[in-house]
């Protein structure tokens, strides 16, 4: 009887004591998430998998039934549409907006030469979340009329490619085929200091990001999903996502 | 052929698995020709991705039979130093995943790549334009031209070819009008081959040209960029590849039908 008992415990005991975790995440969090999840496995003995993806990917993957534990987007516009599968939300972070062009290439100085003749422009597909703040940053000029009022339509004009994701918007800059892009703030991570230059945008044109969090009511794992969302919205995970950029809410 | 019973056993794995590899391409076929088929086929994003497609895959193919035609022939018919290796060298594209070969690409022909400032001084820029995807295709589905082409051209009787020479015809008549048509069924097989691998292309194309509806998104991206927010363009584009695949199978059974070589059709 005894040994039926050590032997059932010693079956339950690692699966009752650590999860594995799914947490689906927007491509910006990449490295903070990463870094997180390291702390956060770390202290509670869990082991979390990431999937980072552009956020609209990962919604549309959760809508046809992909099984995660926790969803962590970019915009509220790829999470509320998922609000039926998912429990309360809380927002983990805020970004900004930043133009960024290749240091050796001289091209962009200023977001009016966003707009300038041959400017090869790389931008996320509209769907993407940073892909919709940037369209916004764009309209904010127009709006503001200082660079005149088709200043957003010569920009889009010289968009050479959408991207699915906001890390591949970077890549094209730092591998220098794009004259300049817009990123969030958080991804002039120290990796792409060197091969990328910040271009200054004034902070009237600039969008501010809310990045929803959320357990999925599927999960198996609840009270380790729960226990993620607490950690990154906790004292330790703001000051990993601040020390990568972010803004705390 | 054996009329023999089949085992169950093996009748229920084999028949599993042939549902396997066919269910998935009905289910598309079903979905994609759905009443929503016409409307969606006119829409701006799939009509583009379709012009983008056939434009580069026909550029494409041009390029490959006049630089690849040649260099089939040398390989097959002469002998250099080296012609083994290079040989063999030349089939590493078909191996290789797509995306190596868009990165190879990008770090040779981009801008900060090997030949990139070249490129630059000479006016020349690939990155993100339809010359890019082109590009990519022509590295990952050429050599499918290039290995029938040399089959071909080893397999046309060198006896036919003489007497067209002592018959008074010059090298390049005798080229013209016997190896070439004796060859053809060959090359045209490999061209099929060619189209379509660089209609399937994706990988390269998406690092080395990017993605932008009408100028680089071909059928393959645009179905990748699509299943992020409206399914519609993405089955229907799904459907037509389908139907363009198996148009393709029917065209190599046909071809390797009228070749003679034995195989069923």
């Amino acid at each position: 009887m005894n040994r039926w008992l050590l032997l059932t415990t010693l079956i339950l005991l690692p699966t009752a004591g650590a999860a594995n975790l799914t947490v689906f995440a927007a491509s910006s969090l990449t490295d903070a998430f990463t870094e997180i999840g390291r702390t956060f496995d770390a202290r509670t003995g869990h082991r979390t998998t990431f999937q980072f993806a552009g956020s609209q990917v990962l919604r549309t993957q959760l809508a046809a039934g992909a099984r995660a534990d926790v969803f962590a987007s970019a915009s509220d516009a790829q999470f509320t549409p998922l609000a039926g599968l998912l429990g309360p939300r809380a927002v983990l972070a805020r970004n900004r907006l930043t133009v960024i062009a290749p240091r050796n290439n001289p091209k962009v100085q200023t977001v009016r030469d966003l707009a300038g003749a041959g400017v090869r422009l790389v931008l996320a597909a509209p769907n993407v979340p940073v892909g919709d703040y940037s369209r916004r940053m764009l309209g904010a000029v127009d709006r503001a009329g200082t660079y005149g009022p088709d200043f957003s339509r010569r920009a889009l004009g010289n968009v050479v490619s959408e991207e699915s994701n906001v890390r591949q918007v970077a890549l094209k800059v730092s591998l220098n085929e794009a004259d300049a892009a817009v990123v969030y703030a958080s991804d002039v991570t120290p990796a792409l200091k060197k091969t990328v230059r910040v271009v200054p945008l004034p902070s009237r044109f600039n969008q501010l990001a809310d990045y929803p969090i959320g357990t999925l009511r599927a999960s198996a794992n609840g009270d380790a999903a729960r226990a993620f969302v607490a950690f990154v919205t906790g004292r330790e995970g703001q000051a990993i996502l601040r020390r990568w950029g972010f803004l705390s809410p | 052929m054996n009329a023999r019973p089949l085992p169950w056993a093996g009748a229920l794995l084999g028949g599993l698995f042939a549902a396997f590899l066919l269910l998935p391409t009905l289910v598309l076929l079903t979905r994609g020709l759905g009443a929503d088929f016409l409307p969606t086929l006119r829409s701006p994003a799939v009509l583009d991705a379709l012009r983008v497609s056939l434009w580069t895959t026909m550029v494409t193919l041009v390029i490959t039979v006049l630089t690849g035609t040649p260099l089939a022939y040398l390989l097959a018919r002469r002998d250099f130093p080296g012609r083994a290796l290079l040989d063999a060298l030349l089939d590493l594209p078909v191996v290789l995943p797509p995306v190596v070969a868009g990165l190879g690409l990008l770090l040779t022909f981009g801008r900060s790549g090997l030949l990139g400032p070249g490129l630059e001084l000479a006016g020349i820029s690939l990155a993100f334009s339809p010359a890019a995807v082109v590009l990519a295709q022509l590295f990952t589905a050429a050599p499918f031209y290039l290995r029938a082409a040399k089959a071909g051209f080893a397999a046309v009787d060198r006896d036919a070819e003489a007497a067209a020479l002592i018959d008074g015809a010059g090298p390049w008549r005798a080229f013209r009008f016997v190896t070439w048509p004796l060859a053809f069924p060959f090359l045209l097989e490999g061209l099929v081959l060619t189209w379509a691998r660089a209609l399937g292309e994706f990988g390269a194309t998406i690092l080395f040209a990017g993605s932008l509806q009408g100028q680089t998104r071909t059928v393959t991206l645009a179905i990748y960029s699509a299943l992020d927010s409206d399914l519609g363009p993405a089955l229907v584009l799904s459907a037509v590849m389908v139907v363009v695949a198996f148009s393709v199978l029917l065209t190599v059974r046909l071809l390797a039908a009228r070749r003679g070589d034995g195989r069923p059709s």
